[in-house]
């Protein structure tokens, strides 16, 4: 049955900014997120009595944003321990967990944030490696570093962070290992916010080794990061690393074209970072009132065109060659993990496999994650962009919560 | 030149293109499982052949199919007999032949939980005794002969002599036979026949000479054979996680899947749904039938309905996970029958297409007799008659009107 309600699938700091943006606007808005409070990965609640981490401006800026959601409770409806399955040819979402629903909204904005990339490495299934961006979750909701000696790797603002939140909670990491040298002169171009974040991430980390222009080129068993430095290789032993080699739009397939308007919002559609994100988020969800009302979409403000800026700098003072880093990794290094596919399985498809060859016989990208996760490594060495859309649903559906689905959603 | 008949009007002519360099026996046009036999074959029979497709192997239905080589659910009549026919002669190339590893022997159920599907039970039982062949029922009884069975089942049917064939990888294996030419991805835009041979004119704007082309072309072909009556037909196929193998050996398909066979599937009282264990450890659960050709059209709404009939008949499901739904295309054809045999008047032009899904069953005879056909032998003994009907003469207006 059509319901008169946008659907907006995210509760960070883009979806609640569109979701405010419409009931502002005076559209009905169902909410969605899987996890039990809204805040998305930045704003990450913590559980209850544990103090919010996270930068003070951050926070002001999410505290201001949930009141105006608060403001608007009448018209937001929310769904929390709720997945989304995606959206299919009729319009239709499927939704699953806490709710079992198929719906058939007006539209649906989708904000479920950027994918963290994590390049593959020998070693890196290993128990005791995580992402980063996983460790910091855990973070952000227990209010407490994990124990024993941690070891972040890979490139990005997101090791200093993490590391700096390690080491406000009492446990520094062991070292951080970063492919670029993200600390010279180029940095001085960056928004002073940007810079501030920074210094203070220094700050925190005073003591603990940041190793710059280096690579973790292997995981050993029992656990220990091989390193290799400007200066030589280096090992660390480790109880936990965690991993992570920036973040990525999120463009999963949603399925084949749709006949609702269905936009995309914050780092999901461009990963531009947490303040973009909120500002996306508005966009979109006046984007979404013009397209139902039929009205011109408006222009993206200013304001998220200066982010962009900001994030291509930061980009640049980032740059690694990853070919490289991917070339060099041995034969049997895995590449699809779901379905332990290595890069000599790959090679083992010929020169130059079809998406058919490499889902069919490879079976890359046929595991739970459809090839969410690989796909982009499995591109590099197949030097193919034809794999294939990843088929929907978004991510594994319980048969127990389709079956939990009521008759009348399907005309039964 | 020359006007094939089905073709489009005005097919553009050829002039001064590059010609791919070597000169073909036979061309097949198809790189499924359907050209893949025929290849094959013609391969083995010293023939010199080279196998087009637009994109690659099993591209389409035969990549998407759930690969059942299986007498029991055929169409009564012809094709349930040129299915024995071919499960046999698919049992001889897995034992010594190009498909060793491919086939694999296995048993299948049918179930009914309505009283319309009691009574196709009833009907397949019939088919297979009046077959005689190598498939026959076996046990016939309630849900409790199938442990694992839902309560609902009022009725389970044992079938005994098929098996399972993977449509891809048997694709891959007959044609990583070394004498098969491929071109791949090349389309292939038109077809010019003449005295000496056929030329072949790719869309890139090369053209290719041949004796004799075969066009198994499946879901593409009303690209160039507009006037015969193939259609697509959309299928919607579930794949769940791996979980414990549980009881079931063999696919588990609703008696509504028989029906469908025969009867407008938009008429069916359930869903036609089959449960099939896949060798991965994951289940397939399919499959609608609706007519039209978009991969992309993948609904919730027909997931749903198949997932709460196959949980129902089998309960073990509900501790799985989909991870992947999707759209499979078969090739249809108006009087359900495949269409198999020279154009009429041009006995250098074959199709072998329209097998709605049943090509991995079909493929292993079809791929001899056409084979044999593009060669000028006659067909084996005993399938002639079989075979006829599948030809594509029966579209003629001629042929129409003596049937009227």
């Amino acid at each position: 049955m059509p319901d008169d309600r946008v659907i907006v699938v995210g509760a960070g700091p883009a979806g609640m900014a569109a979701a405010v943006a419409l009931a502002e606007g005076g559209q009905r808005v169902l909410l969605v997120d899987q996890a039990r409070t809204p805040g998305g990965a930045v704003h990450r609640a913590p559980l209850p009595g544990v103090a919010p981490l996270g930068l003070p401006e951050h926070r002001r800026r999410w505290a201001a944003l949930t009141a105006r959601a608060t403001a608007q409770a009448s018209r937001i409806e929310t769904a929390f321990e709720t997945r989304f399955a995606g959206v299919d040819a009729t319009g239709a979402v499927l939704l699953t967990g806490a709710r079992n629903r198929l719906l058939q909204p007006r539209g649906v904005i989708v904000a479920l944030g950027a994918r963290e990339r994590v390049l593959p490495r020998p070693g890196w299934t290993l128990p005791g490696v995580l992402t980063a961006g996983a460790i910091q979750t855990g973070l952000k909701t227990s209010g407490e570093a994990p124990q024993g000696r941690v070891v972040l790797a890979g490139s990005g603002p997101l090791l200093l962070a993490v590391g700096a939140e390690l080491a406000a909670l009492g446990r520094p990491p062991v070292a951080i290992i970063e492919a670029a040298r993200p600390f010279g002169a180029g940095a001085l171009g960056l928004p002073l916010a940007y810079l501030a974040e920074a210094a203070r991430y220094r700050l925190r980390l005073l003591g603990v080794p940041v190793l710059t222009g280096s690579r973790l080129v292997e995981i050993v068993p029992g656990l220990e990061a091989m390193v290799d430095t400007p200066k030589g290789p280096r090992r660390f032993a480790a109880d936990l690393i965690g991993l992570h080699d920036g973040i990525a739009p999120n463009v999963s397939g949603l399925g084949g074209p749709c006949p609702i308007p269905l936009l995309r919002a914050g780092d999901g559609r461009e990963a531009l970072g947490a303040r973009a994100a909120m500002l996306d988020g508005t966009r979109a969800g006046q984007a979404m009132l013009a397209l139902l009302a039929g009205r011109p979409v408006p222009p993206e403000p200013a304001a998220l065109i200066r982010q962009r800026a900001a994030q291509a700098r930061l980009a640049r003072i980032y740059a690694r060659d990853e070919g490289a880093a991917l070339d060099a990794l041995p034969p049997d290094t895995i590449l699809c993990r779901c379905e332990s596919r290595s890069r000599a399985d790959l090679a083992a498809l010929g020169e130059s496999p079809t998406g058919r060859d490499l889902r069919l016989t490879g079976r890359f990208g046929m595991g739970a994650c459809q090839g969410r996760v690989c796909g982009e490594w499995v591109a590099h060495f197949a030097k193919t962009r034809d794999l294939g859309r990843p088929r929907l649903p978004l991510r594994p559906l319980s048969i127990a919560d389709l079956l939990a689905v009521p008759a009348a959603d399907t005309g039964d | 030149m020359l006007r094939l008949p089905f073709t489009q009007r005005g097919s553009r002519p050829l002039s001064g293109v590059a010609t791919v360099s070597a000169e073909f026996d036979v061309a097949v046009l198809g790189a499924g499982i359907v050209g893949a036999s025929c290849a094959w074959h013609l391969a083995r029979r010293g023939a010199r052949v080279v196998v087009i497709d637009a994109s690659g192997p099993a591209a389409a239905a035969s990549g998407a199919s759930d690969g059942a080589v299986s007498v029991a659910s055929k169409k009564p009549g012809v094709l349930a007999r040129l299915a024995t026919q071919s499960l046999l002669y698919t049992r001889t190339l897995a034992q010594d032949g190009p498909l060793r590893g491919h086939f694999h022997p296995r048993p299948a159920w049918y179930f009914a939980t309505t009283e319309a599907e009691l009574v196709a039970l009833d009907a397949l039982i019939a088919k297979l005794d009046a077959l005689d062949g190598p498939v026959r029922s076996g046990r016939d009884g309630g849900a409790a002969l199938l442990p694992g069975a839902g309560v609902l089942v009022r009725r389970l049917v044992e079938i005994r002599g098929e098996g399972h064939m993977t449509g891809y990888s048997a694709v891959r294996a007959l044609l990583a036979d070394p004498r098969i030419a491929r071109l791949w991805p090349a389309a292939v835009a038109a077809i010019e026949p003449d005295d000496k041979g056929v030329t072949l004119a790719l869309a890139d704007g090369r053209s290719l000479r041949a004796g004799r082309v075969i066009a198994a072309l499946g879901t593409s072909t009303p690209a160039l054979f507009p006037g015969l009556p193939v259609r697509p037909l959309a299928g919607q196929l579930i794949i769940t996680d791996r979980g414990a193998p549980g009881a079931l050996e063999g696919a588990l398909t609703a008696a509504s899947y028989l029906i469908a066979k025969t009867a407008d599937p938009s008429r069916l009282p359930e869903p036609p749904v089959v449960i099939d264990p896949l060798v991965t450890g994951q289940v397939l659960i399919g499959s609608s039938r609706v007519e039209h050709g978009d991969p992309a059209r993948m609904d919730f709404d027909t997931i749903l309905r198949l997932v709460r009939r196959a949980a129902a008949v089998w309960p073990a499901l509900a501790e799985r996970r989909v991870i992947r739904a999707f759209v499979g295309i078969r090739a249809a054809v108006a009087d359900g029958l495949p269409i198999v045999g020279a154009l009429p008047g041009f006995d250098r032009v074959l199709l072998a297409t329209g097998f709605e899904g049943d090509g991995i069953c079909l493929s292993a005879l079809m791929g001899r007799e056409v084979a044999a056909m593009a060669l000028g032998d006659s067909p084996a003994e005993g399938v002639e008659r079989d075979l006829a009907a599948l030809s594509p003469a029966r579209f003629e207006p001629a042929a129409r009107e003596v049937a009227q």
